[in-house]
């Protein structure tokens, strides 16, 4: 009886419903077992990993690549910096954005086309590296965290996702205020920001990931030890356990590891983890940005 | 009387109007302080730190010497671009830049349309979404953990794709050092971390489809596969066309991430593309004019292939980007 209303499938079509949804099960099993495995691999013992046992779970169970993670190589040092980066840098992000794109949401005031004109060309065309890389040490930035910051300081298409939902906000909420005696400053702080909370929260997920995930800026622009970065770091260690899998008697820095393939297991499910623990809000903000981005696309 | 006055008044509005233009404008702007004390700081950013390295790409013209500064270096013309193109170090990087992407094109561009329209036929939600959010995971990843994780599976000795071939009897295959290999992982790699990904642009062009379509096609006796292709392929056509036109804007750059993470000394003849070049030339042997060069080249090159895939786009018909 339930059944009644529903359109009756064909033979093929069931049969494309079976294979459909197992097609995506095993897709869903492929995308995470490289994960499952690396987790494996972290956990198990240098013996089990060189044998080949470890295929889903771990095998002779045991902690050693996490307690020497934590007593060398600095990965927690390098993921604070980040993490300090991460904060200030999304800050700045979102000041300059909004900043940015509040008076370009206005209907009319001088200059803005040429505003308009300018920050279209740069999405067209650039400097490059090295010319950014020359201005950045003319100006005396080298190994300072302000270059990273002040080079993306805002991203022009995250500019342009907000900038519509500030034009589509009534006019009328400006106005009263204005009335009221409010400026433009205030109009923004109190009424527009309030009011567009959840693309700001996308807007502020969307940089705060470039900036854990930033590798090419602090490679290029940040050499002193004291201020690497997480992902420069977890590169670093991967190399070294590379290198100490191919030579192992070459390598004198992590010649006490004993197992370099848990060791790279470690570290790079250490990186993962923060990633993970925010994952249902990244995903359900980050769609939303897309959404939108697209609709304006 | 009273319309002798109101004529007065809108003789003395027009002329106020006429006269006082310059005045009026400086009424706007001064209505507008607040905005430009936001703007102008903005403004002064992207011309010192966007416009600044395009002044910068002069030196692509120059001998820069870091003594001199940009201004002061001697003029050298095209010397560094008849290197460039002199060079076959040029015509490597040019190759494997266009086949990176053209491989990427063809194996990759596909697979989230493919995708969409699998996710789409779900019917089951929990199903659906456990499913996109294990799909969606590897694009919040940076290219440092996925390469790590790509570089532990195909390894010779202890990987376990080579375990599984090795316990099938097969010889181990090293993966990341065999040039052919390491297209397949460059390709597949992709795949993993944003086929997943590039589904949502199109599942949210395929939910703007009337459902009365498939409704009339039903009744009119399309099968599902009728009405993927003559309803929900049409409806995402320009979504589709849109992201082609983006791709063949970069269609001679490769994200310099990627490449550098997965590439080795084995397989640089297939690696090296404009990006790793510029940064192993220009960052480590300190030859900034040269590469300089190479990304002038590069920013043109890229510029012309959007204009023309925007403008076939137009002739066929869709919406380009502009």
């Amino acid at each position: 009886m339930a059944h009644k209303k529903r359109i009756r499938i064909s033979t093929g079509e069931r049969i494309f419903y079976i294979v459909n949804y197992f097609f995506l099960t095993l897709l869903g099993i492929s995308t995470l077992y490289p994960f499952v495995n690396t987790i494996a691999n972290s956990l198990s013992s240098s013996r089990a990993i060189l044998t080949g046992e470890v295929v889903l779970l771990p095998v002779e169970w045991t902690v050693e690549a996490y307690r020497q993670i934590t007593t060398q190589g600095r990965i927690f040092h390098s993921m604070a910096n980040t993490v300090y980066l991460t904060l200030i840098g999304t800050f700045l992000n979102m000041l300059v954005t909004t900043m940015c794109a509040y008076p370009l949401s206005k209907r009319y005031f001088p200059g803005k086309m040429l505003f308009v004109t300018l920050i279209a060309i740069t999405m067209f065309f650039g400097g490059g590296m090295i010319p950014t890389f020359i201005l950045i040490r003319t100006i005396g930035l080298m190994d300072k965290y302000g270059a990273l910051w002040l080079l993306s300081l805002f991203s022009t298409g995250n500019m342009i996702i907000l900038r519509p939902f500030f034009q589509q906000l009534p006019a009328e909420l400006e106005e009263s205020a204005k009335i009221d005696g409010a400026n433009d400053i205030t109009v923004l702080v109190r009424i527009y920001l309030p009011l567009s909370k959840a693309v700001l929260a996308t807007l502020t997920l969307f940089y705060a990931v470039g900036w854990w995930n930033s590798y090419m800026g602090p490679l290029l622009y940040i050499s002193d030890p004291d201020k690497t970065v997480l992902m420069l770091k977890l590169k670093q260690l991967l190399d070294q356990s590379q290198m100490a899998q191919l030579h192992p008697e070459e390598v004198g820095v992590v010649k006490q590891i004993v197992a370099p393939e848990s060791f790279k297991a470690a570290s790079i499910i250490v990186s993962t983890v923060p990633i993970l623990c925010v994952y249902p809000f990244l995903q359900k903000y980050f769609v939303k940005g897309v959404m939108v981005g697209s609709i304006k696309g | 009387m009273k319309t002798e006055i109101v004529e007065s008044e809108q003789l003395q509005g027009a002329k106020a109007l006429k006269l006082n233009k310059r005045q009026r404008l400086w009424k706007d702007i001064k209505a507008a302080k607040y905005l430009y004390m936001l703007i102008v700081p903005v403004m002064i950013y992207i011309l010192i730190f966007r416009y600044g390295p395009m002044y910068g790409i002069v030196i692509a013209f120059k001998d820069y010497k870091i003594g001199d500064g940009i201004w002061g270096s001697v003029w050298v013309g095209l010397k560094h671009f008849r290197r460039l193109f002199n060079s076959y170090d040029f015509y490597q990087i040019l190759r494997n830049s266009l086949m990176l992407n053209v491989y990427s094109l063809v194996f990759q561009f596909p697979v989230p349309i493919i995708l969409a329209l699998l996710l789409n036929e779900v019917k089951n939600r929990f199903f659906k979404k456990t499913v996109q959010s294990i799909l969606y995971l590897p694009h919040f990843l940076s290219w440092v953990i996925l390469a790590g994780i790509v570089i532990q599976m195909t390894s010779p000795s202890t990987g376990i794709i080579n375990m599984i071939i090795k316990s099938l009897g097969g010889e181990p295959i090293y993966f990341m050092s065999n040039k052919v290999w390491w297209l397949v992982i460059y390709v597949v790699s992709g795949i993993w971390k944003e086929a997943g990904w590039g589904t949502i642009i199109y599942l949210a062009s395929i939910s703007n489809v009337d459902a009365q379509l498939y409704e009339a096609a039903y009744i009119d006796g399309a099968n599902k596969w009728k009405q993927t292709w003559h309803i929900t392929l049409p409806a995402i056509k320009s979504t589709i066309v849109i992201l082609l036109i983006m791709s063949m804007g970069s269609m001679i750059s490769v994200g310099f991430e990627k490449i550098y993470m997965l590439s080795n000394d084995y397989v640089r003849e297939v690696s090296e593309v404009f990006a790793t070049y510029t940064y192993r030339l220009g960052i480590q042997n300190v030859q900034y004019s040269y590469t300089s060069a190479v990304g002038l080249f590069q920013s043109i090159v890229n510029f012309v292939l959007l204009a023309a895939a925007n403008y076939v786009a137009n002739r066929m018909g869709e919406h380009g980007i502009w």
